[in-house]
């Protein structure tokens, strides 16, 4: 099956990833400012201000892809950190008390100072707080509203965009102070503008998984997803997308697609398993592709250069870990319509309130609306020691076979 | 002390006041995170109660909230489902915990109770933080007002106020009765005494304080002194765990709880335009774990470490509590830099596996007493 995978995408992690941490521990040894930062942050104010962006998020996926993840977390809790903590944040707090020269790609290199935002999640801000006490950084906190009504980019309250830019401009001169430079607006309007950029390809490519049968699998997009989470304003994250949307529309135009003889459908929603990513190949060995992740679908924004703080806060707000439910259901509705879905995945992660709270809620409405069956599974993104596989198979065999007597 | 068993009856029978007060025909709010400004809802002659749980399982929440969700926010959740806030005209949620966030959407969609409304919660306390703030407070008034059919006055707000922190003074020298050596009154009684106020008009608990404080000194029946502990943590909406504390050598002298002094420790600026001063002191409290200023916690810890003199701390985390459990191993470090042995439990709002807890805090208050 892995034959499947798209030509674009092979030697990623070596020629990307590897490369993005050699950059990132070049760019400490250069002594150019380097923070540590979460998603749902607006990452383009950092790479308007030539702050090289550390994703200890991503490392986590990298150390649980290498199987390196549990160990690090198992040392986070001998620290007195729970286990029932996320595992992303329990994985990056061991990497910080160990050897270096244990790491995958030498773990990250330390932080000058660290930036989050509460539009994701509670996680982000406990674990920098820890970090920052650690290395002792400052932090710099973008504080969101939640978006209580569901809104989207267009129904955002005018409230909550004012506290948004309002914070902007202190988080610059923050900035501005904690590296010498001044912000250039113009910079700032190109980094936006090439963000656009990277958003529209993005787009355009997963607009491509609608055609039967799919041109791109869950492995192919949780791996190439990167540029848009981590540096969407880079000329590298156009160029790599345009040939990624080339060979994906050809195939599309070609009706070649990652199985051939579709029976199911998916959505998968937020993160995969890190540490199994064969489980999409599993899948289609019985006969399912996944056409759309959430994942996939939150990280794009219409951003307008010649107003770039309003932009910004109308891309981020409205991401759904920071909304009610509604919001996630709003959009699952409008993917399975899009995408001719037969079933959702709803893969609760362990450590994650945000994700597994309310699951049964979009499982009923959708079926409601659309009558499409969703599947919870107990899940965790980079500890293996909270999923049973053979438990979690069992469950999508007798969900298939839901869904073929449906059919 | 006829005080005292009132408190201790309250929480026994946990919705007898507010079915009393509903019998006089008027409305009663439901909520769950001490960021509610409970004022803003007294002032409409309403009765602000805390949400808490029970100890009897959750078998209706399991089916809708996952086994990773706060086991209080379970607890809570499957009494709403088991009709036993059914006499709520309101619940008021914020997002101050991930969990909560959910929990607003989980409480609209299965359960029963109307207007449910969401207050949102700024994690800062900066300039700007305070103006939203504000306007979200004002936004509430007017939800309460438009819910209710009628107007809260100024003068409602200031009387709201002074009764409030009349409570918080008051509940504040009842916690300083525990500075003493033996302490006056046991930690269970504290507790007793602190959750009840979340469920009780202010009012009439401050006649029960009053009456209470004036009881004390006669009291000859006083609790043995054991080794002097604080205990710090989420929420603690039962005396279980601060019992098997006591039942094994243990004086609890000193909490750091949202259901104890987090609670009450902050008073409202009685000199400033009502409105904006609830909101000012909402933000400014000893902050909650969520808060970017969460190292002003640890300072009141601290703080109340060496005013009510206490031998040891016992950090509780409440199971699936993200924002506590990323502080203890902090919170554990500031506390033994004072020299304090610190006992680190986790706990599941069910009590389920207390055994194997009351053996470690037996444990800890012996290696403790031992060294004394």
């Amino acid at each position: 099956m892995s034959e499947r995978g798209l030509q674009t995408l092979r030697g990623f992690y070596r020629n990307y990833i590897k490369k993005y941490y050699e950059d990132a521990h070049r760019a400490k040894a250069e002594k150019r400012p380097v923070a540590w930062v979460t998603s749902t942050f607006p990452i383009e104010t950092l790479q308007a201000m030539d702050i090289f962006p550390v994703w200890p998020e991503n490392f986590a996926s990298v150390c649980a892809a290498r199987q390196a993840s549990v160990a690090l977390c198992e040392r986070a809790e001998k620290e007195g950190f729970s286990r029932d903590l996320c595992s992303y944040s329990r994985c990056v707090l061991g990497s910080m008390f160990g050897e270096e020269k244990d790491l995958p790609e030498g773990g990250l290199p330390k932080p000058d100072f660290l930036v989050t935002t509460t539009c994701a999640c509670d996680t982000h801000l406990k674990w920098f707080q820890v970090a920052s006490r650690m290395y002792k950084a400052p932090l710099f906190l973008l504080d969101v509203p939640y978006n209580i009504s569901g809104a989207d980019s267009n129904s955002l309250e005018k409230a909550h965009i004012e506290f948004y830019v309002s914070q902007l401009e202190e988080l610059f001169s923050s900035l501005e102070k904690q590296t010498g430079t001044r912000l250039d607006k113009n910079k700032l309007r190109d980094t936006v503008a090439l963000s656009n950029q990277t958003s529209e390809l993005w787009m355009e490519i997963q607009d491509y998984r609608r055609n039967i049968p799919c041109p791109m699998d869950a492995r192919d997009a949780f791996s190439a997803v990167f540029f848009m989470l981590c540096i969407p304003s880079a000329q590298l994250a156009v160029d790599f997308y345009t040939t990624l949307r080339n060979e994906v529309r050809e195939r599309a135009k070609n009706k070649v697609g990652v199985i051939e003889n579709e029976k199911f459908r998916l959505i998968w929603d937020n993160l995969p398993l890190w540490f199994n990513l064969k489980i999409f190949e599993y899948l289609n060995s019985l006969g399912a592709v996944v056409v759309a992740e959430t994942f996939s679908h939150v990280w794009a924004g219409n951003l307008d250069p010649s107003k770039p703080f309003e932009s910004l806060a109308r891309k981020y707000l409205p991401n759904f870990a920071n909304a009610s439910v509604k919001r996630k259901i709003d959009m699952v509705l409008s993917l399975a319509k899009d995408f001719s879905v037969h079933g959702i995945i709803l893969p609760a992660n362990w450590g994650c309130r945000m994700m597994s709270i309310g699951e049964t809620i979009v499982r009923e409405v959708v079926y409601k609306k659309l009558g499409v069956p969703s599947l919870i599974i107990d899940v965790d993104s980079s500890d293996w020691r909270n999923y049973n596989e053979a438990q979690v198979k069992d469950r999508f065999e007798t969900f298939f076979e839901t869904l073929n007597r449906k059919q | 002390m006829r005080a005292l068993q009132w408190f201790r009856d309250c929480l026994t029978s946990i919705h007898d006041v507010a079915r009393g007060w509903k019998s006089q025909g008027k409305p009663v709010i439901g909520w769950t995170c001490t960021y509610t400004p409970e004022e803003v809802i007294y002032a409409a002659d309403v009765l602000p109660v805390m949400v808490v749980g029970d100890l009897g399982g959750t078998k209706l929440a399991d089916a809708y909230m996952p086994s990773n969700s706060c086991s209080f926010a379970r607890s809570c959740f499957n009494a709403a489902l088991r009709g036993d806030y059914d006499y709520l005209d309101g619940f008021v949620e914020s997002n101050s915990c991930d969990n909560r966030g959910k929990i607003f959407d989980m409480w609209a969609h299965y359960t029963r109770i109307p207007n449910i409304y969401f207050i949102n919660t700024p994690h800062t306390n900066t300039a700007k933080a305070h103006e939203f703030f504000y306007e979200e407070v004002v936004k509430f008034k007017e939800w309460l007002e438009n819910t209710l059919g009628k107007p809260i006055f100024d003068h409602d707000l200031k009387k709201a106020i002074e009764v409030y922190n009349t409570n918080r003074l008051l509940l504040k020298k009842v916690y300083d009765l525990r500075m003493k050596h033996p302490p006056l009154i046991s930690g269970a009684e504290a507790l007793e005494i602190s959750l009840s106020s979340t469920m009780t008009p202010k009012e009439e608990h401050n006649e029960l304080l009053t009456q209470l404080l004036n009881e004390i000194p006669s009291s000859s029946s006083l609790p043995k002194e054991g080794v002097r502990l604080l205990v710090s943590g989420s929420v603690m909406d039962n005396t279980e765990l601060i019992k098997i504390i006591e039942a094994v050598g243990g004086s609890v002298v000193a909490d750091d709880w949202c259901t104890g002094s987090r609670y009450f420790w902050n008073l409202v600026d009685e000199g400033d335009e009502p409105l904006r001063a609830i909101a000012r002191r909402y933000l400014d409290k000893v902050p909650s774990s969520f808060m970017y200023s969460h190292e002003e916690r640890f300072k009141h810890v601290v703080e109340m470490a060496k005013r009510y003199d206490v031998e040891a701390a016992i950090i509780f985390v409440l199971k699936f509590c993200d924002t506590h459990m990323f502080d203890a191993p902090l919170l554990r470090d500031e506390l033994k830099a004072l020299g304090l042995p610190v006992l680190y439990l986790e706990w599941e709002h069910s009590m389920s596996g207390i055994a194997g807890l009351k053996t470690r805090i037996e444990a800890f208050i012996e290696m403790v007493g031992g060294v004394k």
